[in-house]
Protein backbone atom coordinates (compact mmCIF):
# COMPACT_ATOMS: atom_id res chain seq x y z
CA UNK A 1 0.00 0.00 0.00
CA UNK A 2 2.29 2.81 1.45
CA UNK A 3 5.53 0.45 0.57
CA UNK A 4 6.85 2.34 -2.24
CA UNK A 5 6.76 5.94 -0.05
CA UNK A 6 7.82 4.32 2.99
CA UNK A 7 11.85 4.00 1.84
CA UNK A 8 11.49 7.53 -0.43
CA UNK A 9 9.90 9.06 3.14
CA UNK A 10 12.53 8.02 5.18
CA UNK A 11 15.76 9.07 3.12
CA UNK A 12 13.94 12.68 3.32
CA UNK A 13 12.96 13.08 6.58
CA UNK A 14 13.84 11.99 10.10
CA UNK A 15 12.01 8.98 11.32
CA UNK A 16 9.54 10.46 13.77
CA UNK A 17 6.57 8.65 12.62
CA UNK A 18 4.77 5.42 14.45
CA UNK A 19 6.65 2.31 14.00
CA UNK A 20 3.98 0.64 11.46
CA UNK A 21 4.11 -3.18 12.55
CA UNK A 22 4.38 -5.49 9.43
CA UNK A 23 0.71 -7.30 8.64
CA UNK A 24 -0.13 -10.19 10.55
CA UNK A 25 -0.47 -13.52 9.20
CA UNK A 26 -3.91 -14.23 7.60
CA UNK A 27 -4.98 -16.04 11.49
CA UNK A 28 -8.29 -17.47 10.97
CA UNK A 29 -7.47 -21.16 10.59
CA UNK A 30 -5.41 -20.47 13.32
CA UNK A 31 -8.12 -19.72 15.47
CA UNK A 32 -10.00 -22.26 14.24
CA UNK A 33 -7.70 -24.75 15.03
CA UNK A 34 -7.28 -23.12 18.34
CA UNK A 35 -11.19 -23.23 18.97
CA UNK A 36 -11.08 -26.99 18.23
CA UNK A 37 -8.48 -28.28 20.03
CA UNK A 38 -10.32 -26.24 23.02
CA UNK A 39 -13.40 -27.80 22.74
CA UNK A 40 -12.18 -31.27 22.33
CA UNK A 41 -10.05 -31.44 25.55
CA UNK A 42 -12.92 -29.93 27.43
CA UNK A 43 -15.24 -31.91 26.16
CA UNK A 44 -13.03 -34.68 27.44
CA UNK A 45 -12.78 -33.51 30.91
CA UNK A 46 -15.90 -32.61 31.52
CA UNK A 47 -17.71 -36.44 29.88
CA UNK A 48 -14.91 -38.58 31.47
CA UNK A 49 -16.20 -40.53 33.90
CA UNK A 50 -14.31 -39.93 37.34
CA UNK A 51 -15.17 -38.32 40.26
CA UNK A 52 -12.96 -35.19 40.51
CA UNK A 53 -13.69 -35.40 44.73
CA UNK A 54 -10.89 -37.96 44.38
CA UNK A 55 -8.11 -35.84 42.86
CA UNK A 56 -8.48 -33.58 46.19
CA UNK A 57 -7.02 -36.62 48.35
CA UNK A 58 -4.70 -37.79 45.90
CA UNK A 59 -1.46 -35.73 47.36
CA UNK A 60 -1.93 -37.22 50.61
CA UNK A 61 -2.43 -40.37 49.40
CA UNK A 62 0.27 -40.42 47.54
CA UNK A 63 2.52 -39.02 50.18
CA UNK A 64 1.36 -42.24 52.52
CA UNK A 65 1.63 -44.72 49.87
CA UNK A 66 5.18 -43.44 49.03
CA UNK A 67 6.07 -43.90 53.09
CA UNK A 68 4.18 -47.70 53.03
CA UNK A 69 6.58 -48.34 50.18
CA UNK A 70 10.34 -47.00 50.69
CA UNK A 71 10.05 -45.72 54.64
CA UNK A 72 11.16 -49.68 55.57
CA UNK A 73 11.96 -51.59 52.07
CA UNK A 74 11.82 -55.30 52.83
CA UNK A 75 14.83 -56.06 51.28
CA UNK A 76 14.48 -59.48 51.78
CA UNK A 77 12.83 -60.18 48.53
CA UNK A 78 15.78 -58.17 46.83
CA UNK A 79 17.67 -61.97 45.53
CA UNK A 80 13.91 -62.96 44.19
CA UNK A 81 13.85 -59.83 42.44
CA UNK A 82 17.29 -59.85 41.06
CA UNK A 83 16.44 -63.26 39.34
CA UNK A 84 13.00 -62.00 37.83
CA UNK A 85 14.68 -58.96 36.18
CA UNK A 86 17.49 -61.42 35.29
CA UNK A 87 14.13 -63.69 33.34
CA UNK A 88 12.83 -60.42 31.61
CA UNK A 89 16.40 -59.36 30.59
CA UNK A 90 16.69 -62.28 29.13
CA UNK A 91 13.21 -62.10 26.98
CA UNK A 92 14.10 -58.71 26.26
CA UNK A 93 17.27 -59.63 25.02
CA UNK A 94 16.22 -63.00 23.35
CA UNK A 95 13.35 -60.70 21.44
CA UNK A 96 15.66 -58.20 20.30
CA UNK A 97 17.92 -60.76 18.71
CA UNK A 98 14.84 -62.90 17.23
CA UNK A 99 13.25 -59.38 16.14
CA UNK A 100 16.83 -58.12 14.42
CA UNK A 101 17.34 -61.76 12.64
CA UNK A 102 13.94 -61.41 11.22
CA UNK A 103 13.79 -57.18 10.73
CA UNK A 104 17.35 -56.81 8.90
CA UNK A 105 16.29 -59.04 5.56
CA UNK A 106 12.80 -57.69 5.54
CA UNK A 107 14.26 -53.98 5.58
CA UNK A 108 16.02 -54.21 2.84
CA UNK A 109 13.73 -55.63 1.09
CA UNK A 110 11.41 -52.79 2.04
CA UNK A 111 13.94 -50.27 0.67
CA UNK A 112 13.47 -48.23 -2.16
CA UNK A 113 16.31 -49.60 -4.83
CA UNK A 114 16.58 -53.45 -3.57
CA UNK A 115 12.85 -54.91 -3.52
CA UNK A 116 10.71 -55.20 -6.27
CA UNK A 117 7.66 -52.80 -5.82
CA UNK A 118 4.85 -54.81 -4.85
CA UNK A 119 6.72 -56.71 -1.84
CA UNK A 120 8.08 -53.06 -0.91
CA UNK A 121 4.23 -51.62 -0.05
CA UNK A 122 3.46 -54.99 1.40
CA UNK A 123 6.49 -54.94 3.71
CA UNK A 124 5.66 -51.26 4.81
CA UNK A 125 2.23 -52.10 5.58
CA UNK A 126 3.03 -54.52 7.56
CA UNK A 127 5.48 -52.34 9.34
CA UNK A 128 3.25 -50.21 9.76
CA UNK A 129 0.14 -52.37 10.96
CA UNK A 130 2.27 -54.07 13.84
CA UNK A 131 3.77 -50.80 14.99
CA UNK A 132 0.34 -49.85 16.17
CA UNK A 133 -0.75 -52.82 17.51
CA UNK A 134 0.32 -52.66 21.96
CA UNK A 135 2.94 -55.43 22.16
CA UNK A 136 0.51 -57.10 25.26
CA UNK A 137 -1.89 -57.30 22.53
CA UNK A 138 0.86 -59.39 20.65
CA UNK A 139 1.91 -61.61 23.44
CA UNK A 140 -1.98 -62.19 24.18
CA UNK A 141 -2.47 -63.70 20.54
CA UNK A 142 0.96 -65.54 20.88
CA UNK A 143 0.30 -67.42 24.41
CA UNK A 144 -2.20 -69.24 22.74
CA UNK A 145 0.95 -71.10 21.29
CA UNK A 146 3.50 -71.18 23.60
CA UNK A 147 1.59 -70.67 26.88
CA UNK A 148 2.68 -68.33 29.54
CA UNK A 149 6.12 -68.48 29.39
CA UNK A 150 8.98 -65.90 28.64
CA UNK A 151 9.32 -67.46 25.46
CA UNK A 152 5.28 -65.70 24.62
CA UNK A 153 7.41 -62.46 26.04
CA UNK A 154 10.17 -62.27 23.75
CA UNK A 155 8.07 -63.90 20.98
CA UNK A 156 6.02 -60.55 21.23
CA UNK A 157 8.96 -57.94 21.91
CA UNK A 158 10.48 -59.70 18.20
CA UNK A 159 7.46 -59.42 16.29
CA UNK A 160 6.88 -56.00 18.09
CA UNK A 161 10.68 -55.10 16.79
CA UNK A 162 9.81 -55.73 13.25
CA UNK A 163 7.71 -53.17 12.99
CA UNK A 164 10.07 -50.52 14.21
CA UNK A 165 13.32 -52.28 13.74
CA UNK A 166 11.59 -52.94 10.05
CA UNK A 167 11.21 -49.13 9.37
CA UNK A 168 14.43 -47.81 10.81
CA UNK A 169 15.97 -50.11 8.40
CA UNK A 170 14.63 -49.61 5.16
CA UNK A 171 15.21 -45.56 6.17
CA UNK A 172 19.03 -45.96 7.15
CA UNK A 173 19.39 -48.08 3.72
CA UNK A 174 17.48 -45.27 1.68
CA UNK A 175 19.68 -42.55 3.29
CA UNK A 176 22.92 -43.91 2.38
CA UNK A 177 25.01 -42.12 -0.49
CA UNK A 178 24.95 -43.57 -4.00
CA UNK A 179 29.05 -43.58 -3.64
CA UNK A 180 30.40 -46.68 -2.57
CA UNK A 181 27.30 -49.01 -3.69
CA UNK A 182 28.38 -47.32 -7.54
CA UNK A 183 32.25 -47.81 -6.35
CA UNK A 184 31.14 -51.70 -6.15
CA UNK A 185 28.99 -51.81 -9.47
CA UNK A 186 32.28 -50.44 -11.30
CA UNK A 187 33.87 -52.69 -9.78
CA UNK A 188 32.41 -55.26 -11.24
CA UNK A 189 30.40 -56.92 -8.29
CA UNK A 190 27.50 -58.63 -8.54
CA UNK A 191 24.06 -57.74 -6.26
CA UNK A 192 25.15 -59.34 -3.02
CA UNK A 193 28.54 -57.88 -3.48
CA UNK A 194 26.80 -54.67 -3.76
CA UNK A 195 24.84 -55.37 -0.61
CA UNK A 196 27.93 -57.18 1.15
CA UNK A 197 30.81 -54.17 0.16
CA UNK A 198 28.17 -51.14 -0.61
CA UNK A 199 25.49 -51.21 1.63
CA UNK A 200 26.38 -52.80 4.35
CA UNK A 201 29.37 -50.73 6.05
CA UNK A 202 27.58 -48.18 5.34
CA UNK A 203 24.28 -48.80 7.51
CA UNK A 204 26.18 -50.79 10.73
CA UNK A 205 27.12 -48.19 12.51
CA UNK A 206 22.81 -46.86 12.28
CA UNK A 207 21.78 -50.73 12.29
CA UNK A 208 24.17 -51.24 15.55
CA UNK A 209 22.88 -47.70 17.27
CA UNK A 210 18.72 -48.86 16.28
CA UNK A 211 19.74 -52.40 17.90
CA UNK A 212 20.74 -51.05 21.05
CA UNK A 213 17.66 -48.87 21.07
CA UNK A 214 15.12 -51.59 20.50
CA UNK A 215 17.00 -53.45 23.59
CA UNK A 216 16.42 -50.55 25.57
CA UNK A 217 12.82 -50.81 24.65
CA UNK A 218 12.61 -54.11 25.20
CA UNK A 219 13.77 -54.42 28.70
CA UNK A 220 11.13 -51.98 29.68
CA UNK A 221 8.34 -53.77 27.43
CA UNK A 222 9.57 -57.09 29.09
CA UNK A 223 8.69 -55.41 32.57
CA UNK A 224 4.98 -54.74 30.99
CA UNK A 225 4.19 -58.05 29.81
CA UNK A 226 4.82 -59.48 32.85
CA UNK A 227 1.46 -58.04 33.77
CA UNK A 228 -0.49 -61.07 31.46
CA UNK A 229 1.48 -63.72 33.61
CA UNK A 230 4.52 -65.01 31.43
CA UNK A 231 7.01 -64.14 34.11
CA UNK A 232 9.59 -61.51 34.84
CA UNK A 233 9.46 -58.58 37.35
CA UNK A 234 6.30 -57.50 35.79
CA UNK A 235 4.68 -60.18 37.01
CA UNK A 236 5.88 -60.32 40.27
CA UNK A 237 5.04 -56.50 40.80
CA UNK A 238 1.70 -56.94 39.85
CA UNK A 239 1.33 -59.96 42.11
CA UNK A 240 2.84 -57.80 44.96
CA UNK A 241 0.78 -54.92 44.17
CA UNK A 242 -2.39 -56.87 44.71
CA UNK A 243 -1.39 -58.50 48.28
CA UNK A 244 -0.79 -54.84 49.12
CA UNK A 245 2.96 -55.64 50.32
CA UNK A 246 3.92 -52.42 49.83
CA UNK A 247 7.19 -52.77 51.55
CA UNK A 248 8.04 -55.40 48.92
CA UNK A 249 6.29 -53.03 45.71
CA UNK A 250 8.71 -50.55 47.33
CA UNK A 251 11.83 -52.73 46.44
CA UNK A 252 10.46 -53.57 43.21
CA UNK A 253 10.35 -50.36 42.16
CA UNK A 254 13.87 -49.63 42.95
CA UNK A 255 14.76 -52.73 40.70
CA UNK A 256 13.23 -51.61 37.99
CA UNK A 257 14.54 -48.17 38.17
CA UNK A 258 17.92 -49.15 38.33
CA UNK A 259 18.36 -51.97 35.93
CA UNK A 260 16.65 -49.70 33.56
CA UNK A 261 18.87 -46.69 34.03
CA UNK A 262 21.48 -48.32 34.17
CA UNK A 263 20.88 -50.39 31.06
CA UNK A 264 19.68 -47.13 29.41
CA UNK A 265 23.33 -45.47 30.41
CA UNK A 266 25.09 -48.43 29.20
CA UNK A 267 23.43 -48.71 25.81
CA UNK A 268 23.76 -45.20 25.28
CA UNK A 269 27.50 -45.20 25.63
CA UNK A 270 27.48 -47.32 23.48
CA UNK A 271 25.64 -45.79 21.04
CA UNK A 272 27.45 -43.22 21.06
CA UNK A 273 30.33 -44.67 20.74
CA UNK A 274 28.90 -46.12 17.31
CA UNK A 275 27.97 -43.09 15.97
CA UNK A 276 30.85 -40.92 16.85
CA UNK A 277 33.42 -43.58 15.95
CA UNK A 278 31.52 -44.00 12.27
CA UNK A 279 31.71 -40.25 12.10
CA UNK A 280 35.35 -39.95 13.03
CA UNK A 281 36.24 -42.78 11.08
CA UNK A 282 34.34 -41.12 7.64
CA UNK A 283 36.51 -37.70 8.03
CA UNK A 284 39.73 -39.77 8.01
CA UNK A 285 41.36 -39.11 4.18
CA UNK B 1 46.18 -38.50 -18.81
CA UNK B 2 48.97 -40.17 -20.43
CA UNK B 3 52.03 -38.32 -19.38
CA UNK B 4 51.62 -40.40 -15.43
CA UNK B 5 51.61 -43.24 -17.07
CA UNK B 6 54.46 -42.62 -19.14
CA UNK B 7 56.54 -41.60 -16.42
CA UNK B 8 55.56 -44.36 -14.29
CA UNK B 9 56.62 -46.56 -17.39
CA UNK B 10 59.99 -45.13 -16.86
CA UNK B 11 60.38 -46.52 -13.61
CA UNK B 12 59.98 -50.38 -13.06
CA UNK B 13 59.57 -50.22 -9.65
CA UNK B 14 55.47 -49.21 -10.21
CA UNK B 15 55.08 -52.28 -11.84
CA UNK B 16 55.86 -54.46 -9.42
CA UNK B 17 52.70 -56.13 -7.69
CA UNK B 18 49.60 -54.02 -6.12
CA UNK B 19 50.05 -53.65 -2.72
CA UNK B 20 46.81 -53.00 -1.11
CA UNK B 21 46.87 -50.81 2.37
CA UNK B 22 47.22 -52.55 5.12
CA UNK B 23 43.92 -53.15 6.87
CA UNK B 24 42.65 -51.41 9.69
CA UNK B 25 43.75 -52.08 13.02
CA UNK B 26 41.22 -53.02 15.47
CA UNK B 27 39.12 -55.67 13.72
CA UNK B 28 39.25 -57.89 16.19
CA UNK B 29 36.78 -55.74 18.21
CA UNK B 30 34.40 -56.34 15.86
CA UNK B 31 34.70 -59.98 16.08
CA UNK B 32 34.58 -59.65 19.76
CA UNK B 33 31.68 -58.04 19.69
CA UNK B 34 29.81 -60.51 17.96
CA UNK B 35 31.05 -63.05 19.95
CA UNK B 36 29.72 -61.30 23.14
CA UNK B 37 26.32 -61.10 21.62
CA UNK B 38 26.23 -64.68 20.26
CA UNK B 39 26.91 -65.56 24.47
CA UNK B 40 24.54 -63.53 25.96
CA UNK B 41 22.46 -65.17 23.44
CA UNK B 42 23.28 -68.66 24.00
CA UNK B 43 23.33 -67.24 27.93
CA UNK B 44 19.19 -66.08 27.42
CA UNK B 45 18.60 -69.33 26.11
CA UNK B 46 20.50 -71.58 28.78
CA UNK B 47 17.92 -74.06 30.50
CA UNK B 48 17.19 -73.69 34.08
CA UNK B 49 18.58 -69.69 34.23
CA UNK B 50 17.32 -68.14 30.76
CA UNK B 51 14.15 -68.27 28.88
CA UNK B 52 13.18 -71.95 27.66
CA UNK B 53 12.61 -72.42 24.33
CA UNK B 54 10.34 -75.65 24.70
CA UNK B 55 10.18 -76.33 20.56
CA UNK B 56 7.87 -79.71 21.92
CA UNK B 57 5.43 -77.31 22.80
CA UNK B 58 5.04 -75.08 19.49
CA UNK B 59 4.45 -78.35 17.70
CA UNK B 60 1.65 -79.56 19.95
CA UNK B 61 0.04 -76.08 20.60
CA UNK B 62 0.55 -75.20 16.70
CA UNK B 63 -3.09 -76.27 15.80
CA UNK B 64 -4.03 -74.39 18.79
CA UNK B 65 -2.31 -71.15 17.97
CA UNK B 66 -3.86 -71.51 14.11
CA UNK B 67 -7.31 -71.82 15.14
CA UNK B 68 -7.10 -68.55 17.28
CA UNK B 69 -5.45 -66.93 14.05
CA UNK B 70 -8.52 -68.19 11.88
CA UNK B 71 -10.87 -66.70 14.61
CA UNK B 72 -9.02 -63.43 14.42
CA UNK B 73 -9.60 -63.14 10.88
CA UNK B 74 -13.06 -63.03 11.59
CA UNK B 75 -13.98 -59.82 13.65
CA UNK B 76 -17.50 -60.09 15.20
CA UNK B 77 -18.92 -57.13 13.77
CA UNK B 78 -22.33 -57.58 16.18
CA UNK B 79 -19.49 -56.67 18.97
CA UNK B 80 -19.21 -53.04 17.69
CA UNK B 81 -21.88 -51.30 19.84
CA UNK B 82 -19.86 -52.87 23.32
CA UNK B 83 -16.72 -51.18 21.98
CA UNK B 84 -18.22 -47.70 21.79
CA UNK B 85 -17.83 -46.25 25.19
CA UNK B 86 -14.58 -47.89 26.11
CA UNK B 87 -13.07 -46.42 22.93
CA UNK B 88 -14.35 -42.99 23.67
CA UNK B 89 -13.21 -43.69 27.07
CA UNK B 90 -9.44 -44.30 26.09
CA UNK B 91 -9.45 -41.06 24.01
CA UNK B 92 -10.92 -39.09 26.70
CA UNK B 93 -8.18 -40.31 29.14
CA UNK B 94 -5.61 -40.01 26.17
CA UNK B 95 -6.62 -36.29 25.58
CA UNK B 96 -6.47 -35.18 28.93
CA UNK B 97 -3.44 -36.66 29.70
CA UNK B 98 -1.80 -35.10 27.16
CA UNK B 99 -3.59 -31.58 27.88
CA UNK B 100 -2.10 -32.05 31.75
CA UNK B 101 1.05 -33.34 30.43
CA UNK B 102 1.42 -30.39 28.12
CA UNK B 103 0.82 -27.65 31.23
CA UNK B 104 3.37 -29.39 33.03
CA UNK B 105 5.77 -29.86 31.03
CA UNK B 106 6.50 -26.37 29.77
CA UNK B 107 7.98 -25.29 32.64
CA UNK B 108 9.82 -28.54 33.36
CA UNK B 109 11.34 -28.09 30.07
CA UNK B 110 12.56 -24.67 30.71
CA UNK B 111 13.77 -25.59 34.13
CA UNK B 112 15.45 -28.92 32.49
CA UNK B 113 17.39 -26.89 30.13
CA UNK B 114 20.96 -25.65 30.49
CA UNK B 115 19.87 -22.52 28.39
CA UNK B 116 16.83 -20.89 30.29
CA UNK B 117 18.31 -22.40 33.78
CA UNK B 118 21.52 -21.37 34.96
CA UNK B 119 20.56 -22.59 38.09
CA UNK B 120 22.95 -25.96 38.33
CA UNK B 121 20.97 -27.27 41.47
CA UNK B 122 17.53 -26.81 40.35
CA UNK B 123 18.04 -28.15 36.79
CA UNK B 124 19.95 -31.30 38.14
CA UNK B 125 17.61 -32.03 40.66
CA UNK B 126 14.22 -31.65 38.06
CA UNK B 127 16.55 -33.92 35.41
CA UNK B 128 17.06 -36.37 38.19
CA UNK B 129 13.54 -37.08 39.28
CA UNK B 130 12.75 -37.27 35.47
CA UNK B 131 15.41 -39.99 34.25
CA UNK B 132 13.64 -41.98 37.49
CA UNK B 133 10.14 -40.96 35.98
CA UNK B 134 10.98 -41.91 32.72
CA UNK B 135 12.66 -45.62 33.80
CA UNK B 136 9.03 -46.93 34.95
CA UNK B 137 6.67 -47.82 31.88
CA UNK B 138 3.33 -46.79 31.94
CA UNK B 139 2.01 -50.01 32.87
CA UNK B 140 3.36 -50.31 35.92
CA UNK B 141 2.56 -46.93 37.19
CA UNK B 142 -0.78 -47.88 35.83
CA UNK B 143 -1.03 -51.33 38.02
CA UNK B 144 0.28 -49.83 41.32
CA UNK B 145 -1.89 -46.48 40.65
CA UNK B 146 -4.92 -48.53 39.95
CA UNK B 147 -4.04 -50.01 43.44
CA UNK B 148 -3.85 -46.69 45.33
CA UNK B 149 -6.82 -44.71 43.67
CA UNK B 150 -8.90 -47.24 43.10
CA UNK B 151 -10.13 -48.66 39.37
CA UNK B 152 -10.81 -46.34 36.57
CA UNK B 153 -9.98 -44.06 34.52
CA UNK B 154 -8.06 -41.57 37.13
CA UNK B 155 -5.11 -44.15 37.69
CA UNK B 156 -4.95 -44.53 33.49
CA UNK B 157 -4.84 -40.49 33.51
CA UNK B 158 -2.03 -40.40 36.27
CA UNK B 159 -0.24 -42.85 34.46
CA UNK B 160 -0.12 -41.46 31.30
CA UNK B 161 1.02 -38.20 32.71
CA UNK B 162 3.72 -38.98 34.72
CA UNK B 163 4.72 -41.06 31.26
CA UNK B 164 4.25 -38.40 28.96
CA UNK B 165 5.79 -35.40 30.93
CA UNK B 166 8.84 -37.00 31.19
CA UNK B 167 8.97 -37.62 27.48
CA UNK B 168 8.46 -34.00 26.52
CA UNK B 169 10.46 -32.65 28.81
CA UNK B 170 13.67 -34.07 28.00
CA UNK B 171 13.04 -33.63 24.06
CA UNK B 172 12.44 -30.09 24.25
CA UNK B 173 14.71 -29.52 26.77
CA UNK B 174 17.68 -31.39 24.50
CA UNK B 175 15.68 -29.09 21.71
CA UNK B 176 16.17 -25.86 24.03
CA UNK B 177 19.88 -26.48 24.42
CA UNK B 178 20.55 -27.46 20.14
CA UNK B 179 18.84 -24.12 19.39
CA UNK B 180 20.72 -21.24 18.71
CA UNK B 181 21.85 -19.24 21.76
CA UNK B 182 21.89 -15.76 19.43
CA UNK B 183 18.66 -14.48 20.47
CA UNK B 184 18.64 -15.39 24.47
CA UNK B 185 22.36 -13.46 24.61
CA UNK B 186 20.46 -10.48 22.97
CA UNK B 187 17.94 -10.31 24.80
CA UNK B 188 19.80 -10.96 27.76
CA UNK B 189 22.18 -8.01 27.00
CA UNK B 190 18.78 -5.89 26.36
CA UNK B 191 18.73 -5.95 29.97
CA UNK B 192 16.18 -8.41 30.51
CA UNK B 193 15.77 -11.03 33.34
CA UNK B 194 15.93 -14.95 32.98
CA UNK B 195 11.89 -14.74 33.51
CA UNK B 196 12.01 -12.29 31.03
CA UNK B 197 14.41 -13.84 28.46
CA UNK B 198 12.83 -16.80 28.51
CA UNK B 199 9.01 -15.64 28.30
CA UNK B 200 9.75 -13.54 25.25
CA UNK B 201 12.47 -15.03 23.09
CA UNK B 202 12.81 -18.89 24.34
CA UNK B 203 8.80 -19.97 24.73
CA UNK B 204 8.02 -18.60 20.82
CA UNK B 205 11.54 -20.58 20.14
CA UNK B 206 10.24 -23.94 21.42
CA UNK B 207 6.42 -23.88 20.35
CA UNK B 208 6.45 -25.42 17.07
CA UNK B 209 8.71 -28.28 18.48
CA UNK B 210 7.04 -28.17 21.77
CA UNK B 211 3.63 -28.75 19.84
CA UNK B 212 5.48 -31.25 18.01
CA UNK B 213 6.31 -33.57 20.73
CA UNK B 214 2.65 -33.47 22.21
CA UNK B 215 0.95 -34.41 19.14
CA UNK B 216 3.54 -37.34 19.08
CA UNK B 217 2.71 -37.79 22.95
CA UNK B 218 -1.03 -37.96 21.83
CA UNK B 219 0.08 -40.92 19.37
CA UNK B 220 1.73 -42.84 22.42
CA UNK B 221 -0.91 -41.89 24.44
CA UNK B 222 -3.68 -43.61 22.35
CA UNK B 223 -1.73 -46.81 21.63
CA UNK B 224 -0.78 -46.97 25.64
CA UNK B 225 -4.14 -46.36 26.72
CA UNK B 226 -5.78 -49.20 24.57
CA UNK B 227 -3.61 -51.84 27.32
CA UNK B 228 -3.72 -49.99 30.53
CA UNK B 229 -7.34 -51.41 31.02
CA UNK B 230 -5.50 -54.74 31.43
CA UNK B 231 -4.52 -53.59 35.27
CA UNK B 232 -7.99 -52.21 35.56
CA UNK B 233 -6.85 -48.46 34.55
CA UNK B 234 -10.30 -48.10 32.52
CA UNK B 235 -10.80 -47.78 28.77
CA UNK B 236 -10.33 -50.36 26.02
CA UNK B 237 -7.92 -52.77 28.46
CA UNK B 238 -10.47 -53.58 30.57
CA UNK B 239 -12.61 -55.03 27.46
CA UNK B 240 -9.43 -56.96 26.01
CA UNK B 241 -9.17 -58.50 29.49
CA UNK B 242 -13.00 -59.50 29.35
CA UNK B 243 -12.78 -61.14 26.15
CA UNK B 244 -9.19 -62.61 26.20
CA UNK B 245 -10.34 -64.76 29.46
CA UNK B 246 -13.13 -65.83 27.46
CA UNK B 247 -10.78 -66.49 24.75
CA UNK B 248 -13.23 -64.46 22.66
CA UNK B 249 -10.88 -63.94 19.81
CA UNK B 250 -12.72 -63.09 16.97
CA UNK B 251 -14.15 -60.05 19.44
CA UNK B 252 -10.49 -59.68 20.14
CA UNK B 253 -9.89 -58.82 16.63
CA UNK B 254 -12.13 -56.51 16.33
CA UNK B 255 -10.82 -54.30 19.45
CA UNK B 256 -7.45 -54.42 17.44
CA UNK B 257 -9.12 -53.51 14.39
CA UNK B 258 -10.62 -50.69 16.64
CA UNK B 259 -6.89 -49.54 17.62
CA UNK B 260 -5.75 -49.96 14.69
CA UNK B 261 -8.28 -47.51 12.41
CA UNK B 262 -8.01 -44.68 15.46
CA UNK B 263 -4.30 -44.93 15.99
CA UNK B 264 -3.26 -44.83 11.78
CA UNK B 265 -6.32 -42.70 11.53
CA UNK B 266 -4.47 -40.25 14.40
CA UNK B 267 -0.96 -40.66 13.04
CA UNK B 268 -1.57 -39.68 9.33
CA UNK B 269 -3.72 -36.17 10.82
CA UNK B 270 -0.51 -35.47 12.87
CA UNK B 271 1.84 -36.11 10.68
CA UNK B 272 0.05 -33.24 8.91
CA UNK B 273 -0.25 -31.34 11.27
CA UNK B 274 3.41 -31.50 12.22
CA UNK B 275 4.06 -30.63 8.70
CA UNK B 276 2.52 -27.52 9.00
CA UNK B 277 3.70 -26.47 12.37
CA UNK B 278 7.67 -27.14 11.00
Amino acid sequence: MTAPAAPAAARRAPLTGVVVPPPRPPRLALRALSVAVVVVVVGAFWSVDISWGRLADLPSEVVRYLWLMFSAPDWSALPEALRQTWRSVAMAWLGTVLGILIATPLSLLAARGHGPAPVRGALRLVFAVIRAVPEIIIAIVILSVTGLTPLTGALALAVNGVGTLGKWGYEAIEGIGRGPVEAVRAAGGSGPHVLRWGVWPEVLPAFGSFWLYRFEINVRSSAVLGLIGVGGIGDMLTSYTQYRQWSTVGVLLIVVVVVTVAIDAASGALRRRIMEGARARAVQP
Amino acid sequence: MTSPVAAAATRPAVRAAVVPPPRPRGRWKASAGWAAVLAVTALTLAPGIGVEVDLGALARNWQNGADKVVALLQPDWAFFPRTVEPLLETLQMAVIATAVAGVLSLPLSLWAARTTNPHTALRGTVRAVLDVVRAVPDLLYAAVLVAMVGVGALPGILALVLFDVGIVVKLVSEQLEAADTGALEAARAAGGTQLQVNRSVAVPDMLPGFWTQLLYVLELNVRASSVLGLVGAGGMGLLIDAVRSFYRYDQLSLIILEILVVVLVLEAVSSAARRRLV
